[in-house]
C-alpha cells in the first residue's frame, strides 16, 4: 500500500519569479496555471522607453534601466545593460525567501507520459528537500518518491544539507555554446532524464540561468551575474560566472546544489554567429577561470555569503587581474554588488527598499 | 541406449561456440553448412557478422533459408566507439545458486557472443547446472585451492567473493559481472536492454571526471557538452569502471528494505554520467564492468563482515572494494561511470531476517568513509598495483590500529597483489 503522496507547498508568499525581458511576455500565458499565484519581478533590459506588455491577471513589479539607476544610484554600474544578466537586479530587490528565474523563450514541457510539467513545483520540491554533496548516491536524489539511499551510503551522511540551488534543464534547444551550435545546428535534446541529483562537493558545473531556482536567504548575495553586454568584452558567461561563485561558496558553507528535473521547453535557438562573438573571449578566459575556481580556498572566518563573496572578489582581483583588466573591473563590481545588496537588504530590519509599484 | 554424438556433430557444436575465430565458410560442404546454420540459430548466436559469413558463401540453399525465415539486417547506429572484438571481453558470473539455467537462458542473447567465466561459490554443495551452447570456463573450490593456499591465506572466495577468482583468472581486456539473481530489464520503450553492450559502450567512450556536464554523458547519442564546459577538458579520460543500476529490487541495505518492504525501483533514468573525481560512491557489485588492463587488480576480496551472508544486504565487500577502486581511478586519472545499464533484480531473501544478524561490520564502514575521502597516493604510484599497495599500507597504519578487521583487509590487499602478479607470470 503506497504512502499517500505529500503535496508540495505552494510557497506563494515566499517565492518571487524573476524574468528578464526586452520584448513582450506572451510566454506567460502558457505558464499561467502554474505562475498565477506568484508575484513576478520583471527586469526590463534595453530601451527603457519601450513598454513591456504583461498579460492580465499577474501580480508584478517591473523595473527598467531608469528604475535601476534611480534605486542604485552610482552603484547601478554593477548591473549589466543589454544582457539578460540584468536579471540579478531582481534578486536584489526581492523580499522573498525563494527565487525562480526563467527566460522568456522557455515554455511548459511535457514528460514522457504527455503530462505538462509544473517546473516551479519541482524546483520547490528540490529546494525543500536536502542535498547530498559529500557522497554520491547512485540512485540519485534519495529524497524523491520511489527511491532511497543505496547500500553502502554512509548512515552518518543521510540527513543531508540544506539545498541552496535547484538547476533545471531544457528539452528541444539545448544550452550549447556557439561552436557546438555551429557544428550541430539541428541537434535537439529529446532525452528526458527522470532524475534530480546533487552536484558533489568540490566539483564545478556550468550553471544555466534559463531555468533556475534558489534560496535567496541561503545564497542570494552570491548570485551576481557579472558585467556583460553593452560596453563589456564578453557575453553569455553571466550565469556561468555566478554558477562558479555560488558553487565554491556552497561547498565552503556546506550547502547543496541540485541539477536535473524540472525540464522546460526551450524554443528559441539564438544566432550562433552572434553568440560566437559574445562568447569568444569567455572560451579562452574560462581555461584560466576554471583552475582559479577549482583551487579557491576561503578562510574559516568567512561564515556568511557576503564575507565569502568579498573574499572571492579580492582573489579575483589578485589572481585574474593579470589575465585581463576586465577582471579588475569585475572584482570591483562584485564589491559594489554586495554593498548594494546589503543596502537594499539590511539584516533584521523590516524596512524595504524603495519599490516601484505594479503598473 | 542412446547413440553417442558423431564426430561431425561435435565439430559443428564446436564451430558454433568458436564462431569468433571463423572468418570464412566457403570451404564447408552445403549440407554441413545448413546444419551449422540451424544450430547457430538454435543457440541464439546469429548476429550480423556471422550472418554475413553465411551469405558470403553464396550457397543457394543457405540464401533461400535466410530469405524464407525473413532474417533482416539490423540498422545499428554508428556510435563513436572502438570496435570491440568479441575475444576482448570476459563475462564473470559468481554462482551462488546451483541451478543457473533460467539465469543463463535469460541472458543468452547478450552473453552468447562472449566467453564466460563461471565461478562456483565454494560453500555451495550441489552440482552446478549450466545450459549448453556457451563458450565457458567453470572454476570451483578445487581450482581455488590450487592457486590460493587456504591454510596460510586469509583471502576468502566464499559467497559473493567467488567472482574475484574469475577476475584473477581472466586475461581479457574488459570484464563484465552480473549477480546470478538478475535478468535483463526492459527500457522505457519496453525493449530488452543489452546490459553487456551498454557496459562496453561506457568503458570504451571517454569519461569526464573533472567538470560536471549537466546533460550527463556528452558522448551519448543526441547530446553533447553544454555551454560553459571548458574546451580543454572535452576529450575526457579513459573509463576504468562502469557501474550499472537495478530495476525492481534496488540495491538497498537491510534496514532500508526492511522499513519499506514493498519498495521497488520502477524509475528508468535514461542517463550515464561520470562520477566526479574525489567524490566517493557506493560501488555495488551487482551489475558492474571494468577495464581489466587498467584497474584489474583493484577489484579484490579484502573486507569481510564477521557474519557475511549470501544476500547482498548482508555484505559490504563490494563497497570496500569500490572505495579503493574509486581512489585508484581518481589517482590514475581514470573515469568511473554510473547509470545505464539497468538489470532486473529478482526477489530474494527477507530483509527483516537479515536485520537480526550482527551489524558490527556495517558500523565499521562509517569510520572508513573519512579515510577514503582523504587518502592521497604518491606520485610514484603509476599502476593499479602500486596504488593498492599504498592504500593497503595506509589502511594498516591508520585504520588497522582501531580494529583488526581493517588490518586483515590490508593484509588481504597486499596478498592479492602478490597473487595477481604470480598468476600472470605463469
Amino acid at each position: 500500500m503506497a504512502a499517500p503522496k505529500s503535496s508540495t507547498p505552494l510557497l506563494k508568499d515566499e517565492l518571487d519569479i524573476v524574468i528578464p525581458t526586452i520584448r513582450n511576455l506572451d510566454f506567460l500565458e502558457m505558464w499561467r496555471p502554474f505562475f498565477q499565484p506568484y508575484h513576478l519581478i520583471i527586469v526590463q533590459d534595453g530601451d527603457p522607453s519601450k513598454t513591456i506588455k504583461v498579460p492580465d491577471g499577474f501580480d508584478y513589479e517591473l523595473y527598467n534601466r531608469n528604475d535601476i539607476n534611480k534605486i542604485l544610484g552610482p552603484k547601478a554600474n554593477c548591473i549589466s545593460f543589454k544582457d539578460s544578466a540584468c536579471r540579478c537586479f531582481g534578486y536584489m530587490v526581492s523580499k522573498k525567501k525563494y527565487i525562480f528565474t526563467i527566460d522568456d523563450d522557455c515554455f511548459v514541457a511535457k514528460d514522457p507520459t504527455g503530462k505538462e510539467i509544473n517546473a516551479l513545483e519541482q524546483h520547490i520540491k528540490n529546494l525543500l528537500s536536502p542535498s547530498t554533496p559529500f557522497f554520491f548516491n547512485t540512485l540519485y536524489d534519495p529524497y524523491r518518491d520511489g527511491t532511497d539511499f543505496v547500500r553502502g551510503y554512509p548512515f552518518s551522511l543521510r540527513e543531508g544539507v540544506p539545498t541552496a540551488v535547484s538547476h533545471g534543464l531544457w528539452l528541444n534547444i539545448p544550452d550549447y555554446d556557439a561552436p557546438t551550435q555551429l557544428v550541430k545546428p539541428l541537434e535537439r535534446n529529446t532525452r528526458f532524464v527522470d532524475a534530480v541529483m546533487t552536484i558533489p562537493k568540490g566539483t564545478l558545473f556550468p550553471m544555466c540561468g534559463m531555468n533556475l531556482a534558489f534560496n535567496r536567504e541561503l545564497i542570494g548575495p552570491a548570485m551576481y551575474f557579472g558585467l556583460m553586454g553593452d560596453g563589456q568584452p564578453i557575453g553569455r558567461y553571466d550565469d556561468m560566472w555566478a554558477g562558479w561563485c555560488i558553487k565554491v561558496i556552497c561547498d565552503h558553507l556546506g550547502l547543496g546544489v541540485k541539477t536535473g528535473l524540472p525540464y522546460i521547453w526551450h524554443s528559441k535557438a539564438s544566432n550562433p554567429f552572434v553568440n560566437l562573438k559574445k562568447e569568444y573571449k569567455g572560451i579562452y578566459w574560462q581555461e584560466e577561470l576554471i583552475p582559479f575556481f577549482q583551487s579557491v580556498a576561503l578562510p574559516k572566518d568567512c561564515t556568511t555569503v557576503q564575507k565569502c563573496y568579498m573574499e572571492l572578489s579580492k582573489q579575483v582581483k589578485a589572481k585574474l587581474g593579470k589575465v585581463d583588466d576586465y577582471f579588475n573591473k569585475l572584482a570591483d563590481a562584485m564589491v559594489t554588488w554586495i554593498e548594494a545588496w546589503d543596502e537594499l537588504n539590511p539584516s533584521g530590519a523590516a524596512a524595504g527598499a524603495p519599490k516601484v509599484s505594479a503598473k | 541406449m542412446r547413440n553417442p554424438p558423431t564426430l561431425l556433430s561435435l565439430a559443428i557444436d564446436s564451430a558454433v561456440i568458436n564462431f569468433c575465430r571463423i572468418s570464412d565458410l566457403s570451404f564447408v560442404p552445403e549440407h554441413i553448412l545448413l546444419e551449422l546454420f540451424v544450430r547457430t540459430l538454435k543457440a541464439g548466436k546469429l548476429n550480423e557478422k556471422i550472418l554475413k559469413l553465411f551469405i558470403a558463401t553464396g550457397k543457394e540453399e543457405i540464401l533461400s533459408v535466410i530469405e524464407s525465415l525473413n532474417i533482416q539486417h539490423i540498422l545499428v547506429p554508428v556510435l563513436p566507439t572502438l570496435i570491440i572484438k568479441d575475444d576482448e571481453v570476459d563475462i564473470v558470473i559468481g554462482a551462488l545458486q546451483s541451478d543457473l539455467t533460467s539465469f543463463m537462458e535469460a541472458w543468452r542473447p547478450m552473453f552468447s557472443r562472449f566467453h564466460l567465466i563461471i565461478v562456483k561459490d565454494p560453500d555451495l554443495k550441489e552440482e552446478l547446472k549450466v545450459p549448453g551452447g556457451f563458450n565457458l570456463n567453470l572454476y570451483t573450490k578445487s581450482d581455488m585451492d590450487k592457486v590460493v593456499d587456504s591454510s596460510s591465506s586469509t583471502i576468502s572466495f566464499s559467497g559473493y567473493s567467488c567472482r574475484y577468482f574469475g577476475y584473477l583468472m581472466s586475461r581479457k581486456k574488459y570484464i563484465i559481472s552480473i549477480d546470478d539473481d538478475c535478468i535483463p530489464a526492459k527500457d522505457s520503450k519496453g525493449e530488452l536492454i543489452d546490459a553487456v553492450a551498454q557496459h562496453i559502450t561506457n568503458l570504451t567512450t571517454p569519461a569526464t571526471p573533472f567538470f560536471f556536464n549537466t546533460l550527463y554523458d556528452p558522448f551519448s547519442e543526441g547530446t553533447d557538452f553544454v555551454r560553459g564546459y571548458p574546451f580543454s577538458l572535452r576529450s575526457g579520460v579513459e573509463c576504468g569502471l562502469s557501474c550499472g543500476l537495478w530495476l525492481n529490487l534496488a540495491d538497498y541495505d537491510a534496514p532500508t528494505q526492511a522499513l519499506k518492504p514493498s519498495a521497488r525501483n520502477s524509475r528508468y533514468v535514461d542517463a550515464v554520467l561520470t562520477v566526479p573525481a574525489r567524490t566517493m560512491l557506493p560501488l555495488s557489485g551487482i551489475n558492474i564492468a571494468f577495464n581489466n588492463e587498467l584497474v584489474g587488480p583493484t577489484l579484490l576480496p579484502a573486507f569481510r563482515l564477521a557474519k557475511e551472508g549470501k544476500f547482498r544486504w548482508e555484505t559490504v565487500e563490494d563497497i570496500w572494494t569500490g572505495m579503493c577502486a574509486k581512489v585508484v581511478c581518481d589517482h590514475l586519472r581514470l573515469g568511473v561511470k554510473s547509470g545505464l545499464p539497468y538489470v532486473w533484480r529478482q526477489e530474494r531473501g527477507n530483509a527483516v531476517e537479515s536485520l537480526k544478524k550482527e551489524w558490527e561490520g556495517v558500523q565499521l564502514m562509517e569510520e572508513v568513509v573519512p579515510f577514503f575521502q582523504s587518502v592521497r597516493l604518491s606520485e610514484a604510484a603509476v599502476t593499479a598495483e602500486d596504488c593498492i599497495a599504498e592504500i593497503a599500507a595506509s589502511v594498516k597504519e591508520q585504520l588497522g590500529r582501531s580494529n583488526p578487521m581493517f588490518a586483515r583487509a590490508a593484509e588481504n590487499m597486499v596478498e592479492w597483489i602478490k597473487l595477481w602478479k604470480q598468476v600472470r607470470s605463469l
